[in-house]
């Protein structure tokens, strides 16, 4: 069977400032992910997501608690963990003045990658990223999309077998955030690598994560996968019903099922377990208002999102 | 790994410095402007003050030697001083490497392009002030050489210590360290001027005594070579251990972070 990509018990982490100051930005965080799927981790700003994927990628160390990263000690085997993994940042960043080849180069060099095998890894990451066109251009002249590209290309050099990603559509506009999500997914199913990746994008972790963990003020809150995520916590769906006329809205919060109603002219917003049971007693409120519209919209991530983050 | 993938470890960091040099304008100034500034400039003092041909020796070594030592403490140091100005630091840190790896590759860098100052300073001395750089055969300029890039190499390991230790704003270092140097080791005066506490600390600094073994060749004098050797011998090994216990401690404390951030 293969070896959990993560295996950690316990881990803390605090910044202790120059003055000594100590803020604490992960507390106990205990969790296990699973060889070959995609990991999400999910939070607030400042919930400790960066810090815990830098953890898990042996860039910082944890004050305490245990962490095996591929069945390897990270306490211990760092040098051996590192060989097997890379990491694409947020806010992707490279010497300026290197070309997108040169600094493809460079960074292969630091794997111990040389003569044909860095060449062609070289060349087959352009292609694959689709940065042919951008070979020598300047890190400091590329796009933001395109600097996040060349972000995972290079944390592809060594073939890792754990790939992290922090916030890796942070900043992008909505078509190349789409792109890069469909990357992403290809580079995962090509490659049979596994993934962690963190975000506050629920819809990026609801399209591409197996399972996730939501971190809120450095613990975490929540850890499943996206559906039972939604299932065990119970949340309705968002039906919006836009009308004219009287509408019992006193009645509407009254109905079974009905879990939160909110209202303003002509609009009215609830949220319901179970629609399709409910929906033939609610709408039975508006009979004597003309319905001019109503979507019935699933709970996603981002409903999740807000619940954990209460 | 095979031994030219190790070697590729190292020459990482001296193909970075290369590409960055290469498309630096300032580069010019710091190979041939500032370099020759220096030399000119004492040059011509010692034609002002008329002293003697081992006296313009003693000054032009000197003038060379903490050129050469700027140039090459530079190179290793700008193997994080460019992570850091790019905030890429994380990139280079997620890599299986060592100290090691960063300062000899960053190293073979600093030796070519201080072998290239040295040889374009000691042409020139050697037209204008007369100053024959290979009057004792070329093992002394090798081994005066040598032991400028070593003390080179402990310098820039010491500003990327500062810079993993108190972040940012100890880039300066890159630029003080050396004028220490100018001070204490003897570069333009005999350190037998020094007050006594800063004699002793010249004696610390293996430059003292790798100028002393090149100046004999031009003004026969006592000098301790071996002492100088071991000295360099020594920091670099102490350094290194430094540079990678200051390595481990920016990834406990966080400030690796900070540092691309």
């Amino acid at each position: 069977m293969a070896e959990k990509s993560v295996v950690c018990r316990g881990i803390c982490k605090s910044y202790k400032s120059f003055f000594g100051a100590e803020a604490k930005v992960l507390k106990e965080i205990s969790l296990e992910v699973e060889a070959g799927e995609i990991f999400g981790i999910l939070g607030p700003n400042g919930s400790g997501k960066t810090t815990l994927i830098s953890i898990f990628s042996t860039l910082i160390y944890p004050e305490r608690g245990s962490l095996h990263v591929l069945g390897l000690d990270a306490s211990r085997r760092r040098d051996e963990i590192r060989k097997l993994i890379n990491i694409s940042t947020a806010k992707p960043n490279f010497p300026w003045s290197l070309s997108v080849k040169e600094n493809l180069r460079h960074y292969g060099m630091l794997y111990g990658m040389h003569g044909s095998m860095l060449s062609k890894a070289v060349s087959d990451l352009i292609d694959t990223f689709e940065l042919g066109e951008y070979t020598d251009m300047n890190f400091e002249n590329l796009s933001t999309g395109l600097k996040q590209r060349l972000s995972l290309a290079k944390a592809m050099l060594n073939r890792p077998k754990l790939l992290f990603l922090d916030e890796p559509t942070t900043g992008l506009d909505p078509d190349i955030s789409m792109k890069t999500r469909s990357l992403i997914r290809r580079i995962h199913d090509e490659q049979e690598i596994s993934v962690i990746m963190s975000t506050h994008y629920m819809p990026e972790a609801e399209m591409l994560c197996d399972r996730v963990a939501f971190l809120r003020k450095g613990e975490v809150v929540a850890l499943d996968t996206p559906q039972n995520l939604k299932n065990h916590l119970g949340l309705g769906e968002r039906v919006v019903v836009f009308y004219e006329g009287p509408v019992d809205l006193k009645g509407l919060e009254m109905v079974q099922g009905v879990m939160s109603v909110a209202a303003e002219p002509g609009r009215v917003e609830m949220v319901i377990d179970r629609t399709r049971e409910n929906l033939d007693r609610i709408i039975k409120l508006f009979s004597g208002a003309k319905i001019l519209d109503i979507s019935v919209k699933e709970p996603d991530l981002e409903d999740v999102f807000i619940e954990l983050a209460r | 790994m095979s031994w030219r993938g190790e070697s590729n470890r190292y020459l990482a960091s001296a193909y970075k410095n290369w590409i960055i040099s290469k498309r630096n304008v300032f580069t010019l100034f710091e190979l041939f402007f500032w370099p020759m500034i220096s030399l000119l400039s004492i040059g011509l003092l010692t034609r002002f003050l008329n002293v003697g041909p081992g006296m313009v020796s003693f000054l032009l070594v000197g003038a060379i030697a903490l050129t050469i030592l700027q140039v090459a403490q530079i190179d290793v140091a700008y193997v994080l001083l460019f992570d850091m100005w790019s905030k890429s630091i994380k990139n280079t840190f997620i890599a299986p490497i060592r100290s090691y790896h960063l300062v000899f590759g960053a190293l073979i860098f600093g030796i070519a392009r201080g072998a290239l100052v040295f040889a374009i300073l000691a042409s020139v001395s050697r037209y204008l002030f007369g100053f024959d750089f290979r009057a004792g055969g070329l093992l002394p300029v090798l081994i005066f050489l040598a032991g400028v890039f070593a003390v080179a190499a402990v310098i820039g390991i010491i500003v990327c210590i500062s810079i993993l230790t108190f972040g940012q704003k100890a880039d300066v270092a890159a630029w003080s360290l050396s004028g220490l140097i100018l001070l204490v080791s003897g570069i333009y005066y005999p350190v037998e001027v020094l007050p006594p506490a800063l004699q002793m600390l010249s004696r610390a600094i293996p430059l003292t005594y790798f100028l002393e073994y090149y100046r004999s060749v031009f003004i026969p004098g006592p000098h301790n070579l071996a002492v100088g050797a071991a000295l360099a011998a020594m920091y670099l090994v102490v350094g290194l251990i430094l540079f990678d216990r200051a390595i481990e401690r920016a990834r406990r404390t966080g400030i690796l972070l900070r540092l691309s951030e």
